[in-house]
C-alpha cells in the first residue's frame, strides 16, 4: 500500500486511486446466478445430466421415465387425477432478431378433491435450431418475480451461427392463482412470455430460413402427502389436439450463397483502394521535420 | 495554472460530471421502463463477472466476458453498493482523460484557450458520454503503464513500433528528463527551439540501425516484464480460461454477426469453410501496410502517429463496434492544436461525412435486426462506405496537420566536459 500511494502521490492521482483500491478490497460472498433457478426438481436438469445433446425421441423416452417415476397416484391401481388442457395458444410476437414467444396456457381443474398441494405449471420449450434464450435476460426477469422457476440448457453460447451450435431447452415453472383442492370446476388461464433471440441462419438463395416452433411439453407438478412424507408428483394433462393452436413460425433473414464471390472480391478492392488513400497522403503531404 | 484557467478547467469538468450522473440516472429509468435499453449489454456482462469474482468464482463462468480479471475487480462493488458503481468509475475515467488532456497540452505550452476546446472535444464528445454513461480504463514508469494498457486492452500494442522509434538516444536518454517541443500556432514564426529540432529524418531504417539502444532495450523488457507478470499471474489464477478469454479471442476474433466491418458479410458468407493461404494474406496485408507506413511517415509526431494508427487499426479490423471509436477520440483532443483545418468548413464536412455514413450504416442495420429484413448487401455496402469516409477523413487530418516532432534533440556532454550537439 506504501508503493503504490507514493506513485499515486507522484502522478497526482493518490486519492483517486486509493479510494479505488480500498473498496475493491471489500469482498462480499454473493450468489445470484444457477442455472435451475429455486426449481427443486428440475426435468431438463435430469435429461442434460445424462445427454450431452437435446434430440426428441430420448427426451421422450426420459419424460416417461421421470412421469412414471414421479406419479401422483397414491396406490398403483388409482386412476390419475384428472386435469384438462383446455386450450392453448401460441404467437409469436415482436419484428426482427428478438422477440417474444407467448403460450397461453387454459388449464380445467375438476371439482373432485384429492390431497395434491403447491402445484404449479411446467412448460418445457424444446427450443428449435436457430433461436436461443439468454440465460442472464431470463435470470434478470426470474429476479422481477416473472416466474416462479426457470432453467436453461443445451447450447447457450449466444455468438455463435446455428450452423456452429446446438439446440437448447427451456424450462419454465409457474405458480397457480387457485388452489387445486378446492370443491368447484376451476378454469385457470396462465400465459407465459418468453424472449428469444435468433441465430445467424445458413445461407438460403430465399434470403429467408424458416424456424418452426414444435408444442411445448405441458406438465403440473404438485406435493402430495405420501407413504414416507410429502413428495413431488407429476400429471401430464389430457388435451384435444383440434382446440390446441401452435403452429409457430419465425422467417429469420440470412445470407445468399450467390452473393459469396462478388462480396469477397469487393471487399478486399475496397480495403485495398482505402489502403491506397491512406498511403498516398502519408507520402504526398509534409512529415514532421 | 492560472486562476482563470483553474476555473474554466474546473467548470468544464464540473458541467460534465453532471452532464454525465443525469444520463445515468437517466439510463436507470429507461432501463426500468423502456424496451429498449440505455445500458449497454457488455455493462451486464462485466457486471455478472465481477458478481463472480465476488463470490469466489472465476469471471470467465460469464459467457462472453473476454477482459481482463482486473476490470471485473473494479466492479465488484456492483454487487453490494448500486449496479451503476462501473457507470461512474468509467465516467470518473473520462474525467480523468480529459484532465490529462489538459496537462499534456499544457506541457507542450499550447494556447489556453486551445487547451479547453481541445478538452472539451473529448468531454462534450457525444460518443464519450454515451458510451462512459451506458458502461461500455521517465521510461520505467512509461513502460510498467504500458505492459499495465496492453495487458488491459490488446490494441495499444500496435503502438510499440512508433514508441521503439521515438526512443532513440538523441532525444531520449536514461536519467534525463526528454525536451518536449513546444506548441507554436500557424501564426508565429519559427521559436529558437526549431533549430534543435530534429535535423535527420526518422524512418524505420534509422531505427533498425540503432535499434539496440539501452533506452530501447530497458523499455522493451520492462514493459514485456509487467504484461507478462499480469498475464502469469492471472493464468495462476484463472488458467487456459483467462488466456483464451483475454488474449487468444482476441487474435482470432471473427464474427459472422453484423458490424461496421467491411468483412462481417464476408466472413458470414465463407463461415465453416477453410480459408486459403492467399484470402487470409490478403485480408491481412491492408491493415499491416498501413500501420507500417503510417509509423514510417509520422513516428516522430507521437501523438499524431498513435491517432492515426488508432483511426487505420479499427476500420481495417475484421470486427468493429462503437466502443473502439472511444480508442481514438481521446487521441482527438492531442491533435487539434497542430491542425490547420478549419471547422468551417472542413472540419465540419470530416464531420459529417464520418457521422453520415455512420447512420447509414446504422439505418440498414436497424431494418436487419430490428424489422427482420433481408438487407445484408445494403448493409455490406454500408460498411464499404463507412471505410471509404475513414480513409478520406485520415486523408484530410494528414494534410492539415502541422506535423511536429514530440522530442528536442538533447545536447551530450564531450569527454572535455563541454557541451555539444549532435
Amino acid at each position: 500500500m506504501r508503493i503504490i500511494g507514493w506513485i499515486c502521490w507522484r502522478w497526482k492521482m493518490g486519492i483517486i486511486w486509493k479510494f479505488f483500491f480500498c473498496c475493491c478490497f471489500i469482498v462480499v460472498t454473493l450468489s445470484i446466478y444457477g442455472d435451475c433457478l429455486s426449481l427443486e426438481d428440475c426435468i431438463l436438469k435430469s435429461y442434460f445430466s445424462k445427454n450431452e445433446v437435446l434430440t426428441d425421441s430420448s427426451f421422450q423416452d426420459l419424460l416417461q421415465d421421470e412421469l412414471s417415476k414421479f406419479s401422483c397416484k397414491l396406490l398403483p391401481g388409482d386412476p390419475n387425477p384428472q386435469l384438462t388442457l383446455s386450450g392453448l395458444e401460441r404467437r409469436l410476437i415482436g419484428e426482427g432478431s428478438h422477440r417474444h414467444l407467448s403460450s397461453t396456457i387454459q388449464l380445467q381443474v375438476p371439482p373432485q378433491s384429492f390431497p395434491l398441494q403447491s402445484c404449479k405449471l411446467v412448460m418445457i420449450e424444446r427450443l428449435p435450431s436457430g433461436v436461443f434464450a439468454d440465460p442472464f435476460e431470463l435470470d434478470h426477469l426470474f429476479h422481477h418475480g416473472a416466474y416462479a422457476g426457470i432453467g436453461v440448457f443445451g447450447d447457450t453460447n449466444l455468438e455463435l451461427p446455428s450452423v456452429s451450435s446446438n439446440r437448447s431447452a427451456v424450462e419454465i415453472h409457474m405458480n397457480f392463482e387457485h388452489s387445486i383442492s378446492s370443491g368447484a370446476m376451476s378454469e385457470l388461464g396462465i400465459r407465459i412470455d418468453l424472449p428469444l433471440h435468433a441465430r445467424y441462419a445458413p445461407l438460403h438463395e430465399s434470403g429467408y430460413s424458416e424456424v418452426a416452433f414444435g408444442t411445448p411439453d405441458l406438465l403440473v407438478s404438485c406435493s402430495m402427502e405420501g407413504s414416507s412424507g410429502m413428495r413431488s408428483c407429476l400429471i401430464v394433462p389430457s388435451h384435444d389436439s383440434n382446440r390446441l393452436r401452435t403452429d409457430v413460425v419465425w422467417k429469420i433473414p440470412c445470407g445468399i450463397m450467390s452473393h459469396t464471390n462478388v462480396v469477397s472480391v469487393v471487399t478486399f478492392a475496397t480495403a485495398f483502394v482505402s489502403t491506397l488513400v491512406i498511403v498516398f497522403a502519408s507520402v504526398l503531404y509534409p512529415k514532421p521535420r | 495554472m492560472t486562476a482563470r484557467a483553474m476555473m474554466n478547467l474546473r467548470s468544464i469538468l464540473i458541467g460534465s460530471a453532471v452532464f454525465r450522473l443525469v444520463l445515468i440516472l437517466y439510463g436507470e429509468w429507461q432501463d426500468a421502463h423502456m424496451e429498449v435499453r440505455y445500458t449497454d449489454v457488455d455493462y451486464l456482462v462485466f457486471s455478472d463477472a465481477a458478481s463472480l469474482m465476488a463470490s469466489g468464482s472465476s469471471p470467465y463462468k460469464r459467457t462472453t466476458y473476454r477482459y481482463s480479471p482486473l476490470l471485473a475487480f473494479l466492479l465488484i462493488p456492483n454487487s453490494f453498493l448500486h449496479r451503476a458503481w462501473g457507470k461512474f468509475i468509467f465516467s470518473a475515467s473520462d474525467l480523468l482523460v480529459g484532465y490529462f488532456i489538459y496537462k499534456i497540452l499544457k506541457q507542450r505550452k499550447v494556447a489556453e484557450d486551445l487547451c479547453l476546446y481541445s478538452v472539451m472535444v473529448w468531454l462534450l464528445n457525444p460518443f464519450t458520454f454515451t458510451i462512459g454513461t451506458r458502461g461500455n480504463c521517465q521510461i520505467i514508469q512509461a513502460a510498467v503503464w504500458y505492459g499495465l494498457v496492453v495487458h488491459f486492452r490488446i490494441y495499444p500494442i500496435i503502438y510499440a513500433l512508433p514508441i521503439i522509434v521515438v526512443l532513440d538516444p538523441r532525444y531520449v536518454q536514461l536519467g534525463k528528463k526528454p525536451l518536449l517541443v513546444n506548441w507554436k500556432s500557424n501564426t508565429q514564426k519559427p521559436s529558437s527551439q526549431s533549430s534543435e529540432e530534429a535535423s535527420t529524418r526518422y524512418n524505420l531504417w534509422t531505427a533498425a540501425k540503432s535499434m539496440f539502444s539501452k533506452e530501447r532495450i530497458l523499455f522493451g523488457l520492462v514493459s514485456g516484464g509487467t504484461f507478462f507478470l499480469c498475464t502469469g499471474l492471472f493464468f495462476h489464477l484463472y488458467k487456459w480460461e483467462f488466456l483464451h478469454e483475454a488474449l487468444l479471442y482476441h487474435l482470432t476474433r471473427a464474427d459472422p454477426r453484423h458490424n461496421f466491418s467491411i468483412y462481417f458479410y464476408h466472413i458470414y458468407l465463407q463461415y465453416g469453410h477453410q480459408l486459403s493461404l492467399v484470402e487470409k494474406l490478403i485480408s491481412f496485408l491492408p491493415q499491416s501496410i498501413v500501420q507500417l507506413v503510417l509509423v514510417s511517415s509520422f513516428a516522430q509526431d507521437l501523438p499524431f502517429c498513435f491517432f492515426l494508427q488508432t483511426v487505420a487499426f479499427v476500420a481495417f479490423n475484421k470486427v468493429i463496434t462503437a466502443q473502439y471509436f472511444v480508442w481514438f477520440f481521446c487521441l482527438l483532443p492531442l491533435i487539434l492544436p497542430w491542425s490547420d483545418m478549419k471547422l468551417r468548413w472542413e472540419g465540419l464536412s470530416c464531420v459529417g461525412l464520418w457521422m453520415g455514413a455512420q447512420l447509414h450504416w446504422l439505418l440498414w442495420g436497424y431494418l436487419l435486426e430490428f424489422r427482420g429484413q433481408n438487407v445484408f448487401l445494403q448493409l455490406w455496402m454500408a460498411s464499404l462506405v463507412f471505410l471509404l469516409a475513414n480513409a478520406a477523413v485520415m486523408a484530410v487530418f494528414i494534410r492539415r496537420q502541422r506535423c511536429s516532432p514530440i522530442f528536442l534533440q538533447m545536447k551530450v556532454t564531450d569527454a572535455k566536459g563541454g557541451v555539444k550537439s549532435e
